[in-house]
């Protein structure tokens, strides 16, 4: 991978250099400003990867969903709402511990361990919240009966 | 390693494009990802054993500061919370009913048992309100310095009352 990446960037930077052609043809009016932007453009604008956008739009939207789920679960208690519960949660709370782990945690090996350890809990969490569901009283019930206490 | 023998090789090619007519002075090196950069910046500042500058034990604290760690406070709290009742229901022999006689045969009097319902509805309160002005501001709104601690101010508020409300039931 770091051979084909080396060659990806070579081959790009190659490209960059024919798309400044406007640039190269006439040195005497190009200037310092014009250059840096051209070239502090990340190597990849020609296939800019959307991944940390989308990934920043759905933890918006599982947190729009989560706060949908609270009156839900109040007024249509069951197992759609249960079973709901138990994946919106443990997704909303693993994506939120992941950014928390990226802010605190440095050094390449300590970030590997607690991103593993993270998944870990996180399947961990969401296979009993699915069996306490599915042998047990259920979240929503578990709720109502723990609060008529 | 092979990027940077490479980044040389490709400020070399860039050189002999662009001519003899541009000094030096206007060469700039090979782009770098802010992830790059970033990890750069990590590296150099473990290598160099840099001290952390003072930040929470220096700035004076606001309420806006204060609320931001709130919120993520009580976001880890309900996620461990939550992460124990499931290890729980996956060891745990009996059914949750059964652990709940437990409790009750405790016979714990009505303020303990309302400080309890306080203590477990305040965090999920805060939360959810104050998540609520963090999609606010995602939307673009709110942002003033007035209008961050009006919002604040309204969060704290529901929470109470909202957290309050919900141990009555």
């Amino acid at each position: 991978t770091c051979i084909t990446y080396s060659w990806f960037c070579f081959t790009v930077l190659q490209s960059k250099i024919l798309l400044t052609r406007p640039i190269v043809a006439s040195p005497i009016t190009f200037d310092r400003l014009t250059l840096t932007r051209q070239i502090h453009t990340p190597p990849d604008t020609d296939a800019p990867s959307k991944a940390a956008s989308l990934h920043w739009i759905s933890e918006r939207v599982v947190s729009v969903i989560l706060l949908g789920l609270f009156p839900a679960a109040y007024v249509y208690p069951g197992p759609v709402v249960d079973y709901s519960l138990a994946l919106i949660l443990t997704l909303h709370g693993h994506w939120g511990l992941y950014q928390v782990i990226t802010d605190y945690v440095h050094g390449e090996a300590s970030v590997i361990v607690a991103k593993g350890f993270l998944h870990v809990l996180s399947a961990m969490t969401f296979t009993g919240l699915c069996y306490f569901n599915y042998t047990n009283v259920g979240i929503c019930k578990a709720v109502a009966m723990l609060w008529s206490l | 390693m092979a990027a940077g023998w490479l980044r040389c090789a490709g400020q070399r090619c860039l050189w002999a494009r662009l001519g003899p007519s541009l000094s030096v002075r206007h060469m700039v090196p090979m782009a770098t990802t802010a992830k790059e950069e970033m990890f750069q910046f990590w590296e150099k500042n473990t290598k160099l054993n840099r001290p952390m500058s003072p930040h929470v034990s220096v700035y004076k604290w606001s309420l806006p500061m204060m609320m931001s760690i709130t919120h993520r406070g009580t976001g880890v709290a309900m996620s461990l919370g939550i992460s124990c009742f499931s290890l729980a229901a996956l060891v745990l022999p009996e059914q949750f009913p059964y652990y709940l006689e437990l409790v009750k045969s405790l016979s714990l009097g009505p303020v303990l048992i309302y400080s309890a319902k306080f203590a477990l509805a305040f965090p999920l309160s805060y939360h959810t309100w104050n998540g609520i002005r963090h999609l606010v501001w995602d939307m673009g709104k709110g942002f003033k310095m007035l209008q961050v601690y009006q919002s604040g101010v309204l969060v704290l508020a529901l929470t109470l009352l909202s957290s309050a409300g919900l141990a009555a039931m």
